[in-house]
């Protein structure tokens, strides 16, 4: 709010005070009142007026510009009407009460769609823990009657617990709130977990698994990284070379500020157009569209949104028909040693 | 042989994991009425339980902080939640272990094992004593009236593998299932060298004949 804009806005009353004291100029004139009555009476007029603007700007320039300043440092610029003081004039109070009322029917509104979420987010969670009992189940049986069969059902079924596995952290990563536990983790403990997990594909698929210098410990949420790993050693299977015996590495290395787990194959690799776009939700590529692979688009994509919010940097490096290695970077931060 | 007690509602997990038990030496019992879970479990008086959490009427949580008033037995918990707060709360009920379904069975056999071990109810074998030799774990050799061969790591659990599986035919996949299990996560180059030295080491002891190939479908301990 300038001065200009506010004169601008007044310029119809200034416009109509002028008019009456013409006229009243007209008639003192038309009468033999004496000279200083005839300057006074409308001078005292217009300078009555112009103080009464003059505060009223001064008044409702203090008050807005405080508030938009409240509104610049807000960052959540809803809650202005918590913090806004009342003003003392009219049209203020008015837009005060106008903008509380809009934004409770808003945070109503959006409340709803918070526990739409939220309820679907408990069902999907419980939906989980009810399809893994039969998957449990299945593995069992699978257990108990091993024949060339059954085996490729076992192989069948991880790929089931994989996508539930997604499902499940997908409903997770869009929650606000904190659902991961960090503490001190081993990589030797992660690695050989996912291997295990992918076991049955591996030794069928006969892919050389190399694992080294995993004697790091990170400071992390064991779950979510098995998950996050196990997404990308599936991607090392499923995108290995058909014609050329497939090997994946794992390693760690570890500097003053982090330590790095290097997952490292030499599949078919991606197109350089392509690796920009790797982490992007429903991004397929080229890879993808091959016919035999079903890229989803949603493993790497969703790794990288679980790295944010567990603060794990990943990095991917691929060269074309070569192989791809991809870093995930745990800080050694200090105050996450504290818990 | 350690008796097992599975507390599971789901019928047919309940009865695999039954037969599965019995299968690798161990007598499972398991509980098929939950209406008076708690007495039922004291009477069975078994030596490790296989808990599951959401059973109907008193859930496996009370059941664990009702049984740890009584007994010290070990409990290991088996529930489909995965959450961080459920695993720390069923250690505070007094669970030794907790595992996630589905689990990898032979993650439920080692923890098993490893806490029967520290409850001195399992068998901590040092030496597998056979027909024609004897296999010392302490030491990682093998043993023939007096002549002694020093066995490598991976060697040794094949040896006890075939060993287990005497006069069958076993796979080399099953082989390298086996060895994976255990965190050696050899290529079938690695296992063909293995195979390969086991042999002669056998041979030193004048067993070579001991381990036979058949071709296209795996090795045979004769």
């Amino acid at each position: 709010m300038n001065f200009k804009s506010f004169i601008k806005d007044k310029l119809y009353q200034i416009g109509l005070i002028l008019f009456g004291l013409t006229t009243i100029e007209i008639f003192l004139l038309a009468y033999p009142f004496g000279t200083f009555i005839k300057i006074y009476i409308p001078l005292i007029v217009l300078c009555l007026y112009l103080i009464s603007i003059i505060i009223e700007y001064i008044c409702k320039r203090h008050y807005y510009k405080n508030v938009y300043g409240i509104l610049e440092e807000l960052q959540e610029k809803y809650l202005i009407t918590e913090i806004m003081s009342k003003p003392n004039f009219l049209d203020g109070k008015i837009l005060k009460d106008i903008i509380e009322q809009l934004n409770k029917s808003m945070l109503e509104n959006v409340n709803k769609y918070k526990y739409m979420i939220e309820d679907y987010k408990e069902y999907i969670e419980m939906w989980i823990h009810e399809i893994k009992i039969p998957i449990a189940t299945s593995k069992m049986i699978v257990e108990n009657n091993k024949t060339k069969a059954t085996k490729s059902i076992d192989e069948e079924l991880d790929k089931v617990e994989n996508y539930i596995e997604q499902a499940l952290y997908y409903a997770r990563s869009n929650i606000v709130e904190k659902d991961y536990y960090i503490r001190k983790c081993s990589l030797k403990d992660i690695v050989n977990e996912v291997i295990l997990k992918n076991k049955s594909v591996l030794i069928g698929e006969k892919i050389i698994i190399n694992t080294y210098d995993l004697e790091t410990q990170v400071s992390t949420d064991n779950k979510w990284i098995v998950f996050i790993l196990n997404q990308i050693i599936q991607n090392s299977i499923k995108y290995r070379k058909m014609n050329e015996q497939a090997e994946i590495d794992i390693y760690s290395t570890s500097g003053k500020e982090n330590g790095i787990l290097h997952i490292k194959d030499n599949g078919i690799g991606i197109k350089k157009e392509d690796i920009t776009r790797v982490f992007e939700k429903g991004f397929t590529g080229i890879n993808g569209r091959m016919s035999n692979k079903k890229s989803t688009g949603i493993g790497l994509y969703l790794c990288k949104k679980l790295c944010d919010k567990l603060g794990i940097g990943i990095e991917l490096n691929s060269i074309q028909n070569e192989g791809t290695e991809v870093k995930l970077v745990f800080p050694n931060s200090s105050y996450i040693d504290m818990t | 042989m350690p008796k097992i007690l599975i507390v599971e509602d789901d019928e047919k997990l309940r009865n695999e994991l039954d037969i599965f038990l019995n299968n690798h030496g161990y007598t499972a019992i398991s509980l098929k009425k939950f209406n008076n879970t708690i007495q039922d479990i004291l009477n069975i008086n078994p030596n490790l339980i296989l808990l599951d959490i959401n059973l109907p009427g008193a859930d496996g949580e009370y059941i664990c902080k009702e049984i740890r008033k009584q007994s010290n037995v070990p409990i290991i918990i088996v529930t489909s939640r995965d959450d961080e707060v459920d695993e720390l709360l069923s250690i505070n009920y007094g669970a030794d272990h907790y595992i996630t379904k589905p689990f990898n069975i032979q993650i439920l056999l080692a923890k098993i094992a490893s806490i029967l071990r520290r409850s001195n109810m399992g068998y901590s074998q040092d030496k597998i004593v056979t027909e024609n030799f004897i296999i010392n774990l302490s030491n990682s050799t093998i043993i023939k009236e007096d002549k002694e061969i020093e066995l490598t790591k991976n060697e040794l659990k094949i040896l006890k593998y075939l060993n287990e599986k005497r006069n069958k035919i076993v796979s080399r996949e099953d082989i390298m299932d086996y060895l994976w299990e255990s965190e050696s996560f050899i290529d079938d180059n690695t296992l063909s060298v293995n195979i390969a030295r086991l042999r002669n080491k056998l041979g030193e002891l004048g067993l070579k004949e001991l381990i036979e190939t058949k071709r296209g479908q795996g090795y045979i301990l004769k």
